[in-house]
């Protein structure tokens, strides 16, 4: 079902709304179905996911509003691209259900049901497994990638939360929330290969460049923790603010964002030495974030705000925000990366590199 | 609307970033953070509810009061049921009781992959239109709300329960919150079932139960007036629900068996419940046993209903005892 809010208008019309007009792009798009139309890498949105609220918003990221928001499904919590860097994947938790939508618009192209629970997500580097952590209905599934066949659903306790992909594609390292801990399965056989409790709440969860460690996230603390995958134990602990949660690469990959949602900040953890070296103040909870493709800007989700915030990483300072939806959550910038990205989207053939 | 919607956004958020989530952080209840939201907009719906009953329901009643009340007592004891549930009982209930037995209900089911569509998967076109979903979803919890109010009456046990409510003498903008805990257990568990069927979009659930308060408070108001012999088959008005607290007498003895509706009396017109004929009747029930409740406060009210809830479990038993022995 094609989210009928949204249609590619001729692209001069449409390019120059979108600067000025966003909110009306809707209606007067809307007038002129066919056309070439405005390449998907051409339009600056970040799409939210409202996760209390069983929508999307749209949001123009140059003229900092929302241009528009369509109902989706029950839950929808996070987002991510496919390998592929073409569709966007949306996770409808409660609905059981996954929607592929184009990474510009949030125009919906095909729809997965039967996928249970699926809280979490995420596909393995080399792109042939994909899998979901059903937090509510404490189990972990692995699909095999080119056609979501169930290869195997293991059930866990408890509260099965993040999860991260070590770089050859053979681990999945998840954390459980309701344990303390963190479980690491063998993709290709599925099986259980040890666990470790690792503290309060754990949740985002990161492979380290060296392969070695992991740096997870403890919400129910004020620290993100390193834990050396050989020794399956906590080696380190760095204190970053209350709440500490997910966490993400930023530009370049020499350090990482985390956000920590009832301190109201973000710390900047250098990979090098393990230490926070910044801070950014967002309010609201601050919890998933998304970098823009000139690296410059963040932009992070304010679940108690209803809103989106966005953050200059050089001054430090919420350039503004833009009010969405209930308890917004996942978030995604479209355009053409050139930042660090679990998943890096193709350069679309003749623009920009 | 805009504005109001903000304000009640940032209320929202204000509490639940600056005293909720650090409370919770410090007695280890993070891992909760996501269900705790609801249970924060619950006691902002009880206390804007109370803010209006007090503001603008309480001013229009003195200024255009039906009865003469002589006395007070039994009106503070419905001002302490409201306060009660409102703040503190309903939010605690639904958090604690309601929310968990859904959660149940709805992951066992979406575990066999069982997954009901929603209204606007059923039609696109509502989804698309958030008033017109809105409306659908108004009308559907209301006629669920019509249904639960007729068993509420028609099976003994749950009249035992249900007869609290209109033990009042002195119906007034209170009142619509007085009732058994249990009758209100039930009440919250039919709705929240009800809301799961239909796949209510939670961010209208706000909007949802904030008008179906607000106009079934209203609909208790002691004022002598109506919304008028055409507005009156829309939405229900006080003259429309006081025939429903209405005392029988020899005369009508099922009078408060009509207009059960909460909001919409079109249930009511539909199932030929409904009386419109705005003859003032005095409020209350004919039996003594129930009218005693008048001179309880709010304990004593909850003990007395709860005896009154087993002696009816009681006698259903003996009667299906007595028709099985003949």
């Amino acid at each position: 079902m094609e989210n009928p809010y949204i249609c590619n208008g001729r692209a001069g019309i449409v390019a120059a709304l979108l600067r000025g007009l966003a909110a009306f792009v809707v209606v007067l798009g809307c007038a002129g179905h066919g056309g070439s139309g405005v390449s998907a890498q051409e339009i600056e949105t970040a799409i939210v996911l409202n996760s209390e609220e069983a929508s999307v918003s749209v949001v123009d990221r140059k003229a900092m509003v929302q241009t528009h928001k369509f109902t989706v499904g029950r839950e929808p919590h996070h987002i991510i691209l496919t390998p592929d860097g073409r569709d966007l994947v949306l996770a409808s938790t409660v609905t059981n259900e996954l929607l592929f939508l184009d990474p510009a618009t949030g125009i919906e192209r095909r729809r997965i049901r039967n996928i249970v629970d699926p809280y979490q997500l995420g596909y393995s580097p080399d792109g042939k497994w994909f899998v979901t952590a059903a937090f509510r209905l404490h189990h972990v599934d692995i699909y095999e990638a080119k056609d979501f066949r169930l290869a195997k659903r293991i059930f866990i306790q408890s509260l099965p939360s993040h999860m991260a992909f070590d770089k050859a594609s053979k681990t999945v390292f998840v954390t459980l929330q309701g344990t303390n801990s963190i479980v690491a399965y063998d993709l290709a056989t599925q099986a259980e290969l040890w666990t470790a409790p690792v503290g309060e709440a754990p949740a985002g969860i990161l492979v380290l460049p060296d392969q070695k460690s992991l740096l997870v996230g403890l919400t129910g603390e004020d620290a993100a923790v390193v834990v050396d995958i050989e020794k399956r134990a906590v080696t380190k602990r760095i204190p970053t603010g209350r709440g500490a949660h997910n966490i993400f690469p930023m530009p370049g990959g020499k350090r990482i964002l985390i956000t920590n949602r009832i301190e109201n900040t973000i710390s900047a953890i250098d990979l090098a030495t393990l230490s926070v070296v910044d801070t950014f103040h967002v309010s609201g909870g601050p919890d998933d974030l998304d970098f823009t493709p000139d690296g410059k800007q963040f932009w992070v989700t304010q679940r108690f705000r209803r809103k989106v915030a966005a953050v200059d990483m050089a001054t430090r300072q919420v350039l503004g925000t833009v009010a969405v939806g209930r308890s917004p959550h996942g978030i995604f910038i479209n355009g053409p990366h050139t930042v660090l990205r679990t998943v890096e989207p193709p350069a679309p053939a003749g623009k920009r590199p | 609307m805009q504005y109001l919607s903000n304000l009640w956004a940032d209320a929202h958020g204000a509490i639940l970033e600056y005293l909720v989530q650090p409370l919770m952080f410090r007695i280890g209840l993070t891992t909760y953070y996501e269900d705790v939201g609801a249970a924060v907009e619950l006691v902002m719906l009880g206390a804007t509810q109370i803010l209006v009953i007090l503001c603008v329901f309480r001013p229009i009643e003195r200024g255009w009061s039906g009865e003469r009340w002589s006395d007070p007592r039994p009106v503070r004891v419905d001002v302490t049921y409201t306060l009660l549930n409102q703040l503190g009982l309903l939010p605690l209930l639904v958090f604690v009781v309601m929310l968990p037995l859904v959660d149940e209900l709805l992951d066992m089911t979406r575990l066999h992959g069982f997954v009901l569509p929603t209204v606007e998967q059923l039609v696109p076109w509502l989804g698309r239109n958030p008033l017109a979903l809105f409306l659908v979803y108004f009308a559907a919890y209301d006629f669920a709300g019509y249904w639960m109010h007729r068993l509420q009456h028609a099976l003994p046990w749950w009249w035992a329960l249900h007869s609290l409510h209109h033990s009042q003498r002195q119906v007034g903008v209170w009142t619509d919150n007085r009732n058994h805990v249990f009758d209100d257990i039930l009440r919250e568990i039919w709705l929240a079932v009800v809301a799961i069927l239909i796949g209510v979009e939670p961010g209208q659930y706000v909007g949802l139960i904030l008008a179906t308060r607000l106009i079934e408070s209203f609909s208790h108001a002691n004022v002598r007036f109506g919304f008028g012999r055409v507005f009156d088959k829309i939405v229900v008005d006080p003259w429309f629900h006081r025939t429903h607290h209405a005392l029988a007498s020899p005369a009508e003895p099922h009078i408060h068996d009509r207009n059960f509706s909460a909001v919409l009396p079109i249930w009511d017109i539909l199932f030929r419940t409904a009386v419109y004929d705005y003859k003032p009747r005095p409020t209350g029930v004919d039996d003594p046993g129930v009218d005693a409740d008048n001179a309880l406060g709010w304990w004593g009210q909850q003990v007395a209903v709860g005896k009154r809830l087993g002696a009816a479990i009681a006698a259903t038993f003996a009667r299906q005892r007595t028709s099985r022995a003949t």
